[in-house]
């Protein structure tokens, strides 16, 4: 049987995402990984030992492109990751960090409340992450918590390539914010800020305060508001009034870029991600009810003949997934899905 | 005299200076002679950054709870952001919305420091994001529990898509308005171009006049005279009613902008205006009070004529010579 694993391709990708204590050891390698036990048999994680334990955080990236350069049989990458194939392109996602009102445990909603202290290191230690990652445009939300994430990640990046928003609200600012050189030109990544990667409307419980608005209309409707599918907050979206929003954006505007060999990274916030997360990963509603993507951790998609595949995954405590990050992995996945269908 | 409402935040803990140590002739910050001013070197040597509007040491200062200010005085902080992306490649940057470099993420924060103390009751930055950021890093560091919620209301849907709905929650937001006005002058055919090559182009003395004059904008840029008439008839029509209103102000903007503020609140001649030099990510200071809004900190003004406040011994030389001169 041929195997065409999807996560076996370039390594470029793997060394970005960080572990979580228990289940992966080194600092620069791992994925935000959480199983579903029994869903795995033990073998799953002897395999993970295998590949990862014993390795100090300093050789780790090494040891990987090693495993996966033997496996591919071409040389042993160095540290610095290669650059990407060119019949790949790069989706990162990132949702923002903390935010002032998530210190205050308010429920924001589309309130446009920037970053906290905390929020601001996790932008800048995402951007640590993905650092290496080539990236030609960045999509963010109208809201500055994401756009600060953004622009906090960029400082970061290695790349001599420098984020400049684009403003088309109107003449003034077209002509405002015009370049002149082509050399200046051709160094920037424009970043495109659109209401639809917003995060969901919160409609009148925007502002108010947690856990006074479960003693008001009682947990369960507020856990209904917050973790159903379609029931909307007074007033608000409801999680498919926001995919609805969000996916058709990114399908228009973003999908046809990123097939078009555009690397892009998208800074948005829980919701949105969720919707195009559903959208890319074919999730069903309760799928992505279930899927909680950790703040400021980047995932990484790849886009290759015109399919995008998960390369990294965010934190999926109910489904049932194998997130591979080796070629041990990626084999023993396939082997799983196969057995699935 | 002056109140001492705000004084102390200043206090250096150096203790009295006697008047006869000070150089009324400048405080020529960035000259090559500032080593003879003995007041200068006085405060060099004490590490005491005379832009700054709260002293550096004033961790260490014991008892000096910050006292919030009287309530017929507001304040007016105005923070210059620090170095973008394009400052680093030396590149002329203008209305390019160009973000923060590292450094610039890390002035923001520590012009955060030292205005934390300082009650804001609304922020106005222009539309560009390196303004934006500024002001928002500079707010993480803010002691009090208010937080800075920017207003949108471009069209119907974001002004129903931001609304709050607990007046508590309201109660405790600082309004932050984007305005273009207060974006940086716009430079015209020179925005992307590299420093050097756009001198090697056209010459020295044409990018100079352009970069240093009052009047002689770049090629479909603006003057100095343009910025300066937007972003003060913006500042007295939105900005000054608040202020005077009693409400205290934060306005996180650009080099131009904030001159051409300067120069209203100061009423500087436009030849001081040009020789005005703001240093990035220090805050100044000005009080209102009584209707006047005057300067209590000061930008970087090396030949300007001028003696900046920030004790009360200090203040009251100054007053003296004012009086001499009026």
């Amino acid at each position: 049987m041929s195997i065409s694993v999807p996560c076996r391709t370039s390594s470029a990708y793997f060394c970005s995402y960080h572990n979580v204590p228990g289940i992966v050891t080194d600092k620069a390698m791992g994925t935000q990984l959480k199983y579903v036990a029994g869903a795995l048999p033990l073998k799953m994680h002897v395999l993970k030992k295998q590949v990862i334990s014993g390795r100090s955080s300093s050789s780790n990236i090494n040891a990987l492109s090693n495993i996966l350069a033997s496996a591919n049989g071409s040389a042993v990458l160095d540290g610095p990751q290669k650059a990407v194939k060119s019949s790949e392109t790069a989706l990162i996602l990132i949702r923002h960090g903390e935010s002032l009102w998530n210190e205050k445990n308010l429920f924001t909603g589309c309130v446009d409340v920037p970053l906290s202290q905390r929020g601001v290191e996790e932008a800048i230690e995402a951007g640590r992450r993905i650092s290496n990652i080539p990236i030609d445009m960045i999509y963010t939300s109208a809201l500055i918590r994401a756009q600060m994430t953004a622009m906090l990640a960029m400082t970061k990046h290695r790349k001599k390539k420098v984020p400049v928003i684009a403003h088309n609200e109107d003449e003034r600012s077209i002509k405002w914010s015009k370049i002149f050189s082509d050399q200046t030109s051709s160094e920037v990544i424009p970043v495109v800020t659109s209401w639809q990667l917003n995060e969901r409307m919160y409609g009148e419980l925007q502002g108010l305060n947690k856990k006074e608005t479960a003693k008001k209309y009682g947990k369960q409707k507020v856990h209904e508001w917050r973790r159903s599918y379609d029931i909307p907050p007074p007033n608000g979206e409801n999680l498919a009034m926001c995919a609805e929003r969000a996916v058709a954006y990114f399908e228009e505007e973003i999908e046809p870029q990123l097939l078009a060999g555009k690397n892009i990274l998208i800074a948005a916030h829980g919701n949105s991600l969720r919707s195009i997360i559903m959208h890319l990963d074919k999730l069903t509603s309760q799928e992505v009810i279930d899927l909680e993507l950790a703040t400021g951790i980047p995932m990484l998609y790849i886009a290759k003949d015109g399919k995008i595949l998960r390369r990294g995954s965010p934190t999926c405590p109910r489904t049932v997934s194998v997130y591979a990050f080796s070629n041990d992995l990626a084999d023993y996945r396939q082997q799983l899905e196969s057995d699935e269908e | 005299m002056y109140d001492r409402g705000f004084s102390s935040t200043y206090d250096s803990g150096v203790g009295v200076i006697p008047n006869s140590t000070f150089n009324a002739h400048a405080l020529r910050i960035n000259s090559s002679k500032a080593s003879e001013t003995s007041i200068f070197h006085f405060f060099r040597k004490n590490k005491i950054n005379l832009n700054s509007v709260t002293c550096a040491k004033s961790s260490s200062a014991p008892d000096e709870p910050k006292k919030s200010p009287k309530s017929s005085e507001t304040a007016l902080i105005l923070i210059r952001h620090g170095e973008s992306l394009w400052n680093q490649k030396n590149l002329f940057t203008g209305c390019v919305d160009v973000p923060l470099s590292r450094r610039g993420v890390d002035e923001a924060i520590e012009a955060g420091r030292r205005i934390s103390n300082i009650p804001i009751d609304m922020i106005y930055t222009s539309s560009l994001i390196r303004a934006q950021m500024t002001a928002m890093l500079a707010m993480t560091k803010h002691r009090k529990k208010k937080v800075p919620i920017v207003v949108h209301k471009e069209d119907d849907r974001s002004i129903a898509w931001s609304r709050i709905f607990s007046e508590q929650t309201s109660s405790e937001v600082i309004p932050v308005v984007t305005a273009w006005q207060l974006n940086e002058r716009m430079y015209g055919e020179l925005q992307g171009l590299n420093k050097k090559e756009t001198a090697e182009k056209y010459g020295k003395k044409k990018v100079h006049e352009w970069r240093r004059s009052y009047d002689i904008p770049p090629p479909n840029g603006e003057s100095l005279a343009m910025c300066a008439e937007r972003a003060v008839a913006y500042f007295k029509d939105q900005i000054e009613p608040q202020l005077l209103a009693g409400k205290n102000i934060l306005i996180a903007a650009h080099g131009n902008s904030l001159r051409s503020i300067i120069m209203h609140l100061d009423k500087l001649t436009s030849q001081e205006v040009i020789d005005l030099e703001l240093s990035t990510g220090i805050p100044m200071l000005y009080i209102a009070k009584g209707g006047k809004i005057s300067r209590r900190g000061s930008p970087t003004c090396p030949r300007t004529v001028g003696v900046y406040a920030y004790t009360s011994n200090l203040a009251r030389y100054r007053e003296l010579l004012e009086n001499m001169e009026e």
